[in-house]
Parts: C-alpha cells; structure tokens; sequence
C-alpha cells in the first residue's frame, strides 16, 4: 500500500491543495462497459486508484474522499476512446510508472492510455472540456448521408431542441452547442457520422438525442440502431484547440489547430 | 434435453439500452471468475436484483470454494427487474449466468440463497424464467438439480416441492460435497432419482422428494415430514458445521462490483454464531456454536482485502461483532493499519453498554452520525420475557456516553408484538426513547439538536426459536399497538418509523407454513407476485386473493399457536439445538426468567455441542 496521508496533522501543516501532485489520466470507456452510468464509473475508477496503490490524497471533508475530477458524464451506452481524470497525489510518481500501476489494477474495458502531470491551479477538466467529436453508427432503412446531413441542418434551424430525459423536459440551445456533423454511406440504410458538440453554460448536447430528433425529420425512417463513440475531448479558445494532455503530454504539444 | 452451454450475451445487449441500471446484467467486474471451464457448472442463483444479491456474503464464500476446485466452476445469477423480464419473455430470452451468459438451465447444477421468507416467489420466477419446470417432479431427467441453502432453510416446506435437496447449515464444505455426489452420479449415468437418492446421503442434505407429509394428531395441520417407505433417508437431517471457522478465508468478497450496491464495501465474518440466546432470533439460534477468528487474521486480512479489491470501506460483520473477545484489539490493530487512506471501518451492531458505544467511537473517529441500539423491548419484564439481557441502566449509560463522546442522533431497534406484550410495554418504548432524548439534551444541552428515531418491526416467530409454537399478533392488533405507540409519541424530536403489518403477515404465513404452503406461493406467483420484500412492489391483495383460491385465510395460517408438544412442519431439519432446550425456553419466557451466554457463563443445554461434536472457539475471555 502507498505511503498514507498524516491525518493527525494540523491542516495548516498539509500542503494546499494546488499545490499537490495532479496526475492527468486518459482511458477509455468500451465494450460491455458502455453501459456503466457515471457515479458507478467515478466509485470504480477511484476503486482501480486504490488498487494501484498510487499515494491519493483524500479531501478534509467529512467523508474523506479522494481527490479526483472527471471529464464529462458520458451518455450511457456511449463508448470512448477518450475519458479523463486529474488525482491529486501526496507524491509525484514518475507518470509511466503510474500509468503501469494503473492498468494492472484496471479492468480493460477502461484501460488508462496515458498520463501526465499538470499544473495544479489549472481549470477543472468538466468545465475546461468544452468540445467533444463523436462518431456515430446509424441503421435506418433507407437513411443516406445526405439525407441525415439535411435532417440535423433543419433540426439545427429550430434554434433550440427540447426532449424527455426520464420525466423531465429538458432543452437544449443548438446554437451553442451544435459544431457540426459529416456523414458517410457505410452500407444501404447505414451512415456513418463525425459529430462535433461543444458544452458550457448554455448545457450540453447529447448525440442520441440529436439523432432522435433528425431521424424523425426523415420521410418514412426510424432508427433501427445507433451506437456512439466519444473520440475527442478538447479546450477550444478563440479558435485554438488545446488537447487535455496538452503541452503536458507525452506527445507533442498542442494547440491541433 | 438439457439446454446447450452458449453465450447468449447478444441476446441481452440489445435490451441494455432499454432497461434501467444497466450496470445489473454487465458481469466482467474485477476479481469475478471468467474462467467457467467446467466440466461441472454450477449457479449461484440470488433471487432478486444484483444490487441486493451482490453483497451476500454466503454466495460469495461458496463461489469462491467451487471455482478453487479442480473440475467445478461456478458462476453467479440474480434475477432481472421486471422492465428486463418482461422484455426478455416478450423476446424468448432465458435467464442467464452473469460470468458465461449460459442459460440458467444448461448447467449441471442450481443453487438459490433462501435469504429471507419473502423470497420465495423470486425463486419461482427465476426457475420459470430459466425454463425450468417449477416442481421437482416434473423435471427432466437431464434438468439442472436445484439446490437451495441459507438463513431461511429453517423451514424450507412452502418451498420443498420446487427443490431436490436442501443444504443445511455451513455450506463450505457441503457445496462442494454437493456437487461432487451430482457429478460422480451423471458420470455413472444413473438416474435422475437415483442422484437424489445418493445427494440424500450427504451429511446435512435434505431431499424433500424422499419424505412424505404425514398429517395426524401428533401434528399440527400442516403434518410433519417422514421417511418414504422403502427409502434409507435419516429421519431428522442434522446441519452441518465447520468447526474451524479460522481456517477458511477470511476474504471472501473478491468480486468488486461495478455499480452501487446495498452494502457497498468489503465486508469481513469476524465471527460466526452468537449465544446470547435473544428469544426471537431464529440466526441466534441456528448459526450455533460461536467461532471467532483471531485478531491478528480479522487485521490481516483487512488489510489485503482493502488493498486487493479497493474498497473505502471495510465492514466486520457478524451477529455481534462486538462481542468478538479481541474487538478492541481488532479495531485498535485496524486503526493504525488503515491510518490516512480515508477508510472507514463500520461493525453492524452495537452492543447496548459502554463497551459498544467505546467500540463505535473508535470506528467512528472524529465523526458522528447517529449510533443504533436494539433494546427490542419498551421494559425490563418484556425484555426477561425475550432474553434480550440488558437493563434499564444499560441503556441509560450506554445513551449517556454516547452523547458525551458527541452522538447528536440516536436510533432504537424495538419490536411489537411479542408474546405478552401489553399496552403497556407498548408505551414503555415512547417512553424509553423519551427518557435517551432527555439525557441527550441534559449532556448536549437543548440546543443541540438531539434526536430520537424509533424503528418498531412485528416479531414474526420464526422456526427453531423458543417463539416458534407461538401465533403471530393479528395485525388489526399491530396497527392498533402501532397507533397507541404513536400517540404517546409527543416530541417532535423523536421520530418513529415502523413495519407493515400486512408484509409481516405474509412473512409470518411462510414461516408458519408446511409443505402445502406451496400452492400458495404458486398461486400468488401466478397473480404477479414477485419483489415481495420491496414495499413497491408488494401486493396485499393478490396475496389474499391467492390464500382465498388456496382455501386458506392468512391471517389464520400466521397467527394459529402451535402446541408445545406438537410435531413441527420443520421437526425434520435440525440445526442441532434441541427441541427440548427450546420448549424450556419458551416456559422460562413465560416465567420472565432469562438465560444467560454460554460464552461468557457455563453451558445453557441447547444441545448443539453433543449433537454436532463441536464446541465454541472464543480466542479471549470475553468482556
């Protein structure tokens, strides 16, 4: 086991939060696994933390919990190729140790990919986050690319889109949060899509949904399937898009664009 | 013909999106077993949710004794919610394994955890779900048998004609027992009454099918169960019992479970068995002799149980923890194991003294949430009746110091309706939680939020309890006590939450029941009844309509005494406590006269020891 945190001391003798290690994982979210809903995935992924061995800090509060954030819920039944979570550790642990530590401890369908350290006053990843391409699979019989593109251009005019989540009407500002779709004929009746969404204050647009409401703009088509796949998240700025790992990463630094 | 061995996952899959918790049928969590090789399958069946079923401690000890045998594997099934069932029987899909996605009835084996009486339709709904016929006689030859175990074996007779045999006691050893006797007879290609005749054999294995129901005047109407003729079965099956409780794994849960769970953390058996010989507890009575684990293997083990699953919360469970002889020790060692790792370590029940409020404070550290006592029973004369032996002044200190070491709530465990309860025991329990409510404000002052919450259950008399010959309270009267006890209730301060009368009638009808029970239950499945144990889901009324099809009035069947000399409908299982101790018992109940532990004073003659050749390990003296 890691080396714990002193809890008789004084808290003017802990560092400052800030001021801890903040370990930025990557990992995915796939297969069967699609299906875990968010607070089950953030009680599992602290579980593969604890399992590695990695020298969490835990918070002060009352229930003591570790610290750790998470990129934006994804919509269950979704997969990805690119989930987050910044940990703040008592102790640097060398990143592709850390990294090692972790897949031992991890289940493969959320296997971490990669890891580095970032600062630790930046921006909290949910909100910093604020756009994501998807990929989509939708079977429809008779659905075309370009009449899907058509479809979610009409939807798109609407200005806003309002649905059922459960029992509550929720709404959504297209304008805001719509980048911007491309779509492929894969097969009669199956299209592949690139979706780009973007997420802040006016909320976040969930493909399925999008889909849903293009679906039905189509004469005489109902979605037979669709799967989703999150294949980026990334900080756009002004234009610039900064990747997560950014200029922390192993890879080259951003910006991508 | 047996069902083929197949992954039907995909079958399932598709329905994920359409389902609330997903998460229940995703299987692949960390530490399950996926190497199902066989040859022999068997299938852990709890009958109801994953999240209910997940954390049962029994399940996961006999999983863990099958998978480490050479040959055998063993995978885990709980039942779907009704928004999957529906959709799989709309579809054709059977139940399935979580580990192999197999269908249920292509193994060579099934066993359900009876954990509770309300379970019962579940069970039911599994087999027919599984497309297994619902009675024992009318399966196949190449049909899975069905086993079944657990707390509520005690009297398995409503359920008797839906199982081949019934495991009694520890089931350690005897799963795997179990298993082999099935396997050897399949390999010899015997027939399917011949493997029952041979599982019969197994210490501690009851074969209903082997036993006829006889009713006469030494019975109640509900017979007792004998010997066929012509069959070599024992008249009584004797559970069996592992007697070096120490020497099996401490670890037991090694399934970390993806999505939350009823009991959401790593629970340790500390102990097994209690001897405190509280007069209603059918667990007390049936979990006999106590064994304790040493500290340094309850310590250890915490540890690499902690480290392997990743848990944040470690439980020590048992049925009084607290009466482990090195308690203290335990959670001293634990304390300074776990230091700064954010770990909290919970022990389920709180012994009512300062010892237990001692053992709270150091597993609570600097926090205080609310701390539970049972006293059971409103005054001391009903608390001799039931042999719950604690005092007045028990209470009062153990209340005192936990507002003095900064408890701010306190809950209090009482139950109504037991035998030669008067109205006035019934205010005795306002009273009693005015008087904790009190002390609280004298130590805390009035401003400082002290709160009461009261719990009141309905004693359901239950099988191989000194209260088993005894009728349950009618339930016009447990609404009428439940009323009187809210009325005497005046502080807002203190807040009283109770049982419904009708679900307790239920439970106390299956308790009560023989073997012809099980029309009953058939019946009431056959009106939807299923979830029994969810308040959302419970359904008085079909319940009633089913008893009226059946001839029978529930509230007849739950609330008729027996005869002390009766024979019982359960006579023929025993966990070793004799019949005797038990009639004794029950007229030092009536007397008022309380019993004292056997771990802490000499033996009390329930014959466990004798009948079982085993004895009470205790690692210390107990405090």
């Amino acid at each position: 086991m890691s080396r714990p945190q002193p809890t008789g001391a004084r808290p003017q003798d802990l560092p400052v939060k800030a001021d801890l290690a903040r370990l930025r994982v990557e990992y995915g979210k796939s297969e069967r696994l699609a299906y875990l809903g968010h607070l089950d995935l953030i009680a599992t992924v602290e579980r593969c933390i604890r399992r590695a061995g990695l020298p969490f800090s835990v918070g002060n509060g009352f229930a003591r919990r570790m610290r750790i954030q998470f990129s934006s819920a994804l919509p269950v039944g979704a997969s990805s190729s690119c989930e987050y979570f910044d940990v703040r550790l008592t102790e640097r642990v060398e990143p592709g140790e850390a990294l090692r530590l972790l897949r031992a401890a991890t289940p493969s369908a959320l296997a971490p990919s990669r890891a580095c350290y970032v600062d630790g006053r930046a921006p909290a990843l949910e909100a910093w986050l604020n756009r994501a391409t998807w990929e989509l699979r939708c079977e429809a019989p008779g659905l075309t690319a370009a009449a899907l593109e058509g479809a979610v251009g009409r939807v798109r005019e609407r200005g806003t889109l309002t649905y059922l989540r459960g029992e509550r009407e929720k709404r959504v500002d297209l304008a805001a949060t719509l980048g911007g779709i491309e779509a492929r004929d894969v097969a009669p009746g199956v299209v592949d899509a690139t979706l780009v969404t973007r997420s802040g204050p006016a909320g976040a647009l969930r493909p399925r949904v999008l889909l849903d409401a293009a679906i039905a703009e189509v004469v005489g088509a109902s979605l037979a399937s669709a799967r989703v796949r999150r294949v980026a998240q990334e900080h756009e700025e002004d234009g610039l898009i900064v990747e997560p790992l950014g200029p922390f990463g192993p890879q080259p630094p951003a910006p991508l664009s | 013909m047996r069902a083929r061995r197949e992954s039907l996952f995909h079958l399932i899959e598709p329905l994920l999106g359409s389902v609330e918790h997903p998460a229940r049928y995703l299987d692949h969590e960390w530490g399950s077993c996926q190497e199902q090789d066989g040859p022999f399958h068997l299938a852990m069946v709890y009958a109801d949710v994953y999240e209910v079923g997940q954390p049962n401690l029994g399940v996961a000890i006999l999983y863990n004794q099958v998978n480490a045998q050479e040959g055998m594997s063993c995978e885990r099934c709980y039942l779907p919610w009704k928004d999957m069932a529906d959709l799989m029987r709309e579809r054709g899909v059977p139940l399935l394994s979580l580990e192999a996605a197999a269908p249920l009835a292509s193994f060579d084996a099934i066993g359900f955890t009876l954990a509770h009486e309300l379970i019962a339709t579940n069970v039911l709904e599994a087999l027919d779900l599984a497309g297994i016929a619902l009675t024992s006689a009318e399966r196949d030859e190449d049909d899975p048998i069905i086993l079944a175990g657990g707390p509520s074996a005690w009297n398995c007779e409503p359920l008797a004609p839906a199982l081949d045999a019934v495991l009694l006691g520890d089931g350690e050893e005897h799963i795997v027992d179990a298993c082999a006797c099935i396997r050897d007879a399949r390999a010899e290609g015997v027939s399917r009454a011949e493997i029952l005749r041979r599982l019969a054999r197994v210490p501690g294995t009851y074969v209903p099918s082997l036993y006829d129901v006889v009713v006469d005047e030494t019975t109640t109407r509900w017979g007792r169960a004998v010997p066929r003729a012509g069959e070599d079965v024992p008249a009584t099956v004797l559970k069996r019992c592992v007697q070096d409780f120490a020497a099996t794994p401490a670890v037991a849960q090694r399934i970390v479970p993806y999505m939350g769970i009823v009991q959401d953390r790593l629970s340790l058996e500390v102990l097994r068995g209690c001897a405190r010989g509280c007069r209603f507890c059918q667990a007390g009575m049936t979990y006999r002799p106590v064994r304790e684990r040493p500290a340094e293997q309850v310590v250890s083990a915490s540890v690499e149980g902690l480290l392997a699953s990743g848990h944040n919360e470690i439980s020590l469970t048992s049925l009084s923890t607290t009466d482990h002889s090195q308690c203290a020790r335990i959670l001293r060692e634990l304390d300074g194991a776990l230091e700064g790792r954010g770990i909290r370590v919970s022990i389920p029940s709180q012994r009512l003294d300062s010892f237990g409020v001692e053992m709270a404070a150091a597993v609570a550290g600097g926090k205080r949430g609310g701390l539970t006592f049972a006293p059971e029973a409103g005054s001391q004369r009903l608390r001799d009746v039931i042999n719950k032996n604690v005092s007045e002044q028990d209470l009062e200190s153990a209340a005192r110091n936990a507002f003095e070491m900064g408890w701010r709530r306190c809950k209090l465990y009482f139950m109504i309706g037991l035998p030669t309860e008067t109205d006035e025991d019934v205010v005795g329990i306002a009273r009693m939680a005015e008087r904790v409510l009190e002390i609280g404000r004298e130590v805390c002052g009035r401003r400082a939020g002290v709160s009461v919450s009261i719990s009141v259950a309905v004693l359901v008399p239950k099988a191989y309890t000194p209260f088993q010959w005894v009728g349950q309270c009618r339930p016009e009267e447990v609404r009428r006590r439940q009323q009187l006890l809210l009325s005497e209730v005046r502080d807002r301060a203190i807040r009283v939450s109770y049982h419904d009368a009708d679900v307790s009638l239920v439970e106390g009808a299956l308790s009560k029941m023989g073997r012809a029970g099980f029309e009953l239950l058939r019946a009431a499945w056959g009106r939807g009844c299923r979830f029994d144990a969810w308040t959302s889901e419970f359904d008085f009324d079909a319940w009633r309509s089913a008893a009226e099809a059946c001839g029978l009035d529930l509230e007849d069947v739950a609330c008729e005494d027996f005869p002390l000399s009766a024979a019982l409908p359960w006579d023929h299982t025993s966990p070793g406590v004799d019949k005797g101790y038990l009639q004794r018992e029950w007229l030092r109940a009536t007397r008022g006269e309380t019993t004292p532990d056997c771990t802490r004073a000499s033996c009390t003659g329930c014959g466990v020891c004798p009948s079982l050749g085993v004895h009470n390990v205790v690692q210390e003296v107990r405090a």
